[in-house]
């Protein structure tokens, strides 16, 4: 590397919600996980929903708020009005232009704000806050989201720098992207996590609104190639969507032709999302489901054991 | 380490000696806390059958009849044995240097709000017709009351600073020469004391004083081999009487050991652990106070066990139940200190200071089997005492050891208080002791450091409001509470044309309160010469070979005593909100800040938004941050700019509770924190304010420049269930840890966040606004979260049986 690479300011910037910083469930080690805005599917049982629009979106916690009125006076485009009686207010979306000046008088913290903007050079001085922590436990970053696809300029300057820098990279992705997208980051990639939500096509569409095509595609392509990624398979177990005999044997074939794959992640659905649904103004579809029990999990992964794939089948914490 | 732990911790079966334990825990649980007068009045007839000796001998002959006369008391299922007074859980009263705190409390110590103590009607009536017609007037602590300059009493009487703490109680906070008396026996020390005694002469100018100081020394040990006897008797006839053959045995086995120790050398752990706290309690007798450390158990106590396992005397098993033993026995005493005080460290806070791991002296680890051991008995016991420390050496400490540690995390005990060593080490040096002796440092009380057998100091003589020294700032030398002008004038701050002056102003205040704070430490100095402590100093080598006693600078190493701040991230936060609202953006006035601050923000509750929006420390921001760095910076050339005749004053930051006392003296500050709030604790973020999780605390905190704060820097984190409740949160935790060593932070302890704390949190939502969680990838307040959300969380915790801990 030449003196010059090493000063040289990379200014691509990329749309974000957050920075998490010391996650412990998306990756080895203590990890910054950097969620990204914006998806093209639309999976009902979604933890992040504000993570799914790629525009910037406002949240309003009605409980929070105290009615003083400041936001309605400020709103340049008159888009909020008191509501139920004067004990909330509401927005217009079709006035609002997004200028998030309620966000800003708003001293009740009832008003949030979904989304900003940052450059790959202050996200690094972001991600380097944390090296000593990346050091002892052999952590680094996730990119999260939201689909970081989406962005892949953004995402493949993001892992470059921080391979230059020596931290560990990791992404999540549910990989519906062209091939193109998705060959600008592997080289920069350490671990990969991909989702498989459903085996079948038909089921998949239905549920997540596109066709998994793109997804085995993708897995089977890139797993032809010399990068030497970890690939962990994560599956979303969603009690009567993909928890069926048929489907989890279907992924095990699947996997079997996968010569990366280092595991397979059943991530049991939970409803820690669901607050953000009610922030949002957004329906929760799945706010009937519960959750799978403890036991009920623990079958399913005893089920694909016996399959005998040879692939080690573990359950994450379902936090993500 | 020993396999059976490993087994119990998986199976969660009690051995066989957790029956005794609980017995012996459960009385302590049981016992209510109460007065102890037998020891002020044998001390009191000790001094009055003495009259016309020098103080030092007649302290020496009043103790020596404590020794003879008092109570000795052996309990049931007791294999340890040894108490200070002649009740089971008490205060007592050291009438000599304070007797007239309880005189103010007769009314009100049975039922006052911090730490009460039961007061029995013939204690009373002891003490009103003894106690008090003998001492009036002689106390330190009415010296202190009378010596006390006008500025520092104003700043006391104004809550801005707290310094009456040592005139309320002796001396503690030290470290005794446990090892050199468990090794050398009584017999051995008098040898040394004798040795030294014939080689004086009278007849030369300073020796006479010496003379009768070595002489004290004698007294105290006859008075202390007597009171060893004494027990061994007493365990002897309760055998003679005892009809059950199990308990008979260990009586005579008792009885045994004290006929041995503390007046010959230990031979066996258990003789080493008998010795050790027999010694406890007399130097407790000896004066009532806070925070004698038994420090390095693992190390000096290793030879015992190693050499009893190796010939087969003894199994792990049994010295684990003597370790459990004793750590009960820990927990027996009760500090007695005056309401304020225990206001300010409330808990009838021993603070006797265990530790285990570091590093040996010549720098390699130091970890062996007894320090999981001991690590063991504080889970085995979970009581409040001992306080429970560990050296933890990111370099030379085994991985095993660390897990060992956050296991005990784990339990949600609060314990053990986790130091990182080599600062400890650098904090030594800074009080001159040369790397050989300072690898052998140890925790002193709370988080301050020590140095067995060889230090001199109060680790905590004063404490500093820090949140008046912004009020100061903000109201040109105004106490806002009292309206009165107790500090130094620094001008009107709506004139302040620049960040710096107003910065400079708080720099003044500072700089004023250090001063008070001096000055009344050299007075107390000067007191605590007529407090001196021959049984203290009878495991001082130096004190023996000076001829000269711990109180007056006898000891191998004297330092200057400690001055305590107490709000440090208030300071941070309120500096912070200043150069950002008021000088680098604008975005408020001086004066209009001020007049918010007047009302506490009612009708500015858009100020307060501004306030509490602007940068906080506890979250990796150099904005906060640098400042912080600067300022203790300053606060420490400050107060080391200060001698007094031991040596450079000391600083630290430690609040054990004070921060909660001191923060009803202090109104709306810019940091946002309304008047009257408790100030933050230690070094650790205000609650509520550190959005980032844990490495950005980290981060922050770790711009204190921790190593020169050598009575120690406190750091408490919340912690989640989630960090503890899998093998991996385990991992991250033990990094977290590794990572906090290699920043250079002090030291860290954890509240774990459990599920009584949420489910109170969900039913109490007003007192819990500040308390953080993780929800699905983000940083929540938990009062703000829905129901259901909340209930799936509390699920969390329960599923993985953290509560159960």
């Amino acid at each position: 590397m030449k003196d010059k690479d090493i000063v040289k300011k990379n200014k691509v910037k990329g749309n974000i919600i957050r920075i998490e910083r010391s996650s412990i469930h998306d990756g080895q080690g203590l990890r910054t996980v950097i969620f990204l805005k914006g998806c093209k599917l639309s999976c009902p049982w979604c933890s992040t929903p504000e993570s799914q629009s790629f525009e910037f979106e406002k949240g309003y916690d009605q409980r929070l708020c105290t009615v003083c009125g400041q936001c309605v006076e400020s709103c340049p485009e008159n888009a909020i009005s008191f509501f139920n009686d004067g004990l909330s207010v509401s927005t217009d979306k079709d006035k609002c232009v997004r200028c998030f000046r309620c966000f800003e008088v708003c001293q009740a913290n009832a008003v949030k704000k979904y989304g900003f903007t940052v450059s790959v050079d202050d996200l690094m001085k972001e991600i380097s806050k944390d090296e000593i922590f990346y050091f002892h436990s052999e952590g680094g970053i996730t990119i999260s989201g939201g689909e970081p696809l989406c962005q892949p300029v953004f995402c493949a300057a993001l892992l470059e720098e921080c391979k230059k820098v020596g931290i560990h990279t990791a992404m999540e992705s549910s990989l519906h992207t062209s091939y193109s997208s998705f060959n600008k980051v592997l080289p920069w990639i350490d671990h990969l996590y991909a989702d498989l939500k459903h085996m079948d096509n038909q089921m998949h569409a239905l549920w997540v609104g596109e066709s998994n095509h793109l997804i085995l595609e993708n897995l089977l392509r890139a797993d032809q190639t010399d990068y030497s990624y970890r690939l962990t398979i994560r599956l979303p177990l969603i009690p009567g969507f993909n928890d069926t005999d048929l489907n989890l044997q279907a992924t095990i074939d699947f996997c079997r032709k996968l010569k990366k794959i280092k595991e397979i992640e059943l991530l049991p659905y939970h409803r820690l999302g669901s607050d953000t649904y009610r922030l949002l103004g957004l329906d929760y579809k799945c706010r009937e489901l519960m959750p799978p029990s403890i036991d009920h999990l623990d079958e399913r992964v005893a089920y694909m054991n016996s399959l005998s794939s040879g692939i080690p089948i573990k359950t994450g914490s379902g936090i993500t | 380490m020993p396999q059976i732990k490993q087994e119990k911790a998986g199976l969660n079966i009690d051995p066989a000696y957790m029956k005794r334990v609980t017995f012996l825990k459960r009385r302590v649980l049981n016992t209510r806390p109460e007065m102890d007068l037998e020891n002020a009045r044998l001390l009191t007839r000790g001094f009055r059958e003495a009259e016309g000796e020098p103080l030092v001998v007649r302290k020496a002959k009043a103790f020596r009849k404590q020794c003879y006369e008092k109570t000795v008391k052996i309990w049931d299922e007791e294999l340890i044995v040894g108490c200070s007074g002649s009740k089971i859980r008490a205060g007592i009263l050291c009438a000599d240097s304070c007797w007239s705190v309880l005189d103010e409390e007769l009314d009100t110590i049975s039922s006052r709000r911090y730490d009460p103590f039961n007061l029995k009607p013939e204690d009373r009536l002891a003490f009103e017709e003894e106690i008090r017609p003998y001492w009036k007037g002689r106390s330190n602590y009415e010296e202190w009351l009378a010596q006390i300059p006008d500025d520092t009493r104003t700043l006391r009487d104004n809550g801005v600073v707290y310094i009456d703490r040592k005139a309320v109680r002796g001396w503690g906070e030290t470290t005794a020469g446990y090892e050199w008396l468990i090794n050398e026996g009584l017999d051995g020390i008098i040898k040394t004391i004798e040795d030294r005694k014939s080689r004086l002469d009278i007849t030369n100018s300073g020796d006479y004083e010496k003379d009768y100081y070595l002489k004290s020394l004698l007294i105290i040990a006859d008075g202390m081999t007597r009171l060893a006897e004494r027990y061994a008797e007493e365990a002897e006839q309760m055998a003679s009487r005892e009809g059950d053959e199990r308990r008979k045995g260990e009586l005579l086995e008792i009885a045994k050991t004290c006929r041995r120790v503390p007046v010959k050398p230990a031979r066996t752990f258990r003789e080493a652990l008998q010795s050790l706290y027999f010694y406890q309690t007399m130097i407790f007798m000896e004066q009532n106070a806070a925070s004698y450390n038994p420090g390095r158990m693992d190390q000096y106590l290793w030879p015992f066990y190693r050499k009893d396992l190796e010939a087969g005397h003894i199994t792990s098993e049994q010295a684990q139940e003597l370790l459990d033993c004793l750590w009960v026995k820990f927990s027996e005493p009760c500090l007695f200190q005056d309401a304020q005080t225990a206001e300010f460290a409330a808990g009838y806070p021993m603070f006797q200071n265990v530790c285990v791991g570091g590093v040996d002296d010549t720098g390699k680890n130091a970890v062996n089997d007894l320090s999981y051991m001991i690590l063991q008995a504080t889970m085995d016991v979970r009581l409040y005492q001992p306080s429970l420390s560990v050296r933890y050496s990111v370099s030379k400490n085994p991985n095993s050891f660390l897990r060992k540690v956050v296991e005990l995390i784990r339990l949600g005990t609060g314990f053990p208080a986790f130091h990182n060593d080599d600062i400890g080490t650098t904090m030594l040096m800074n009080k001159g002791v040369p790397l050989k002796e300072a690898y052998n440092w140890n925790p002193c009380g709370c988080v301050e450091t020590n140095l067995e057998g060889r230090m001199r100091q109060y680790t905590a003589l004063a404490d500093i409001n820090l949140g008046s020294m912004v009020e100061f700032a903000l109201l040109n030398g105004m106490n806002r509470k009292s309206g009165l002008t107790i500090s130094v004038k620094t001008g009107e701050p709506t004139e302040f044309d620049s960040y710096d002056q107003f910065l400079d102003a708080v720099k003044k205040h500072l700089a004023y309160a250090t001063r008070a704070v001096v000055a009344g430490s050299h007075i107390i100095d000067e007191i605590g010469l007529n407090r001196p402590v021959p049984a203290l100093s009878l495991t001082f080598k130096e004190c023996i070979d000076n001829a000269k006693d711990y109180a007056w600078g006898g000891a191998k190493y004297n330092v200057g005593n400690g001055i305590i701040l107490i709000g440090v991230a208030d300071l941070i936060n309120s500096i912070a909100a200043v150069k950002y609202l008021v000088f680098d953006t604008g975005k408020i006035t001086m004066k209009k800040l001020i007049e918010a601050l007047d009302q506490d923000f009612k009708g500015f509750e858009d100020i307060r938004k501004l306030c509490l929006e602007a940068p906080k420390y506890g979250n990796d921001d150099p904005y906060a941050d640098e400042i912080a760095g600067e300022v203790f910076t300053y606060i420490a050339d400050e107060i080391e700019r200060y001698k007094s005749k031991y040596g450079t004053m000391t600083p630290g930051i430690l609040p054990v509770s004070g921060n909660t006392p001191f923060g009803l003296e202090v109104g709306a500050l810019p940091s946002g924190r309304k008047a009257w709030q408790p100030l933050a604790d230690g070094v650790s973020p205000s609650g509520g304010t550190d959005l980032n999780g844990p490495s950005a605390v980290i981060k922050s905190v770790a711009h204190i420049p921790h190593g020169r704060f050598v009575q120690g820097t406190l750091l408490n984190m919340k912690i989640e269930p989630a960090m503890l409740n899998s093998e991996n949160g385990i991992t991250q935790l033990m990094a977290l840890l590794k990572s906090l060593c290699s920043l250079g932070i002090f030291h860290v302890q954890f509240n774990v966040i459990d599920q009584e704390t949420l489910i109170k949190a969900q039913q109490d939502p007003d007192n819990y606004k500040g308390l953080l969680v993780r929800v699905a990838g983000y940083t929540a307040y938990f009062v703000e979260l829905g129901k259901d959300v909340q209930d799936e969380i509390i699920g969390r915790t329960v599923q993985h049986g953290i509560s159960l801990g």
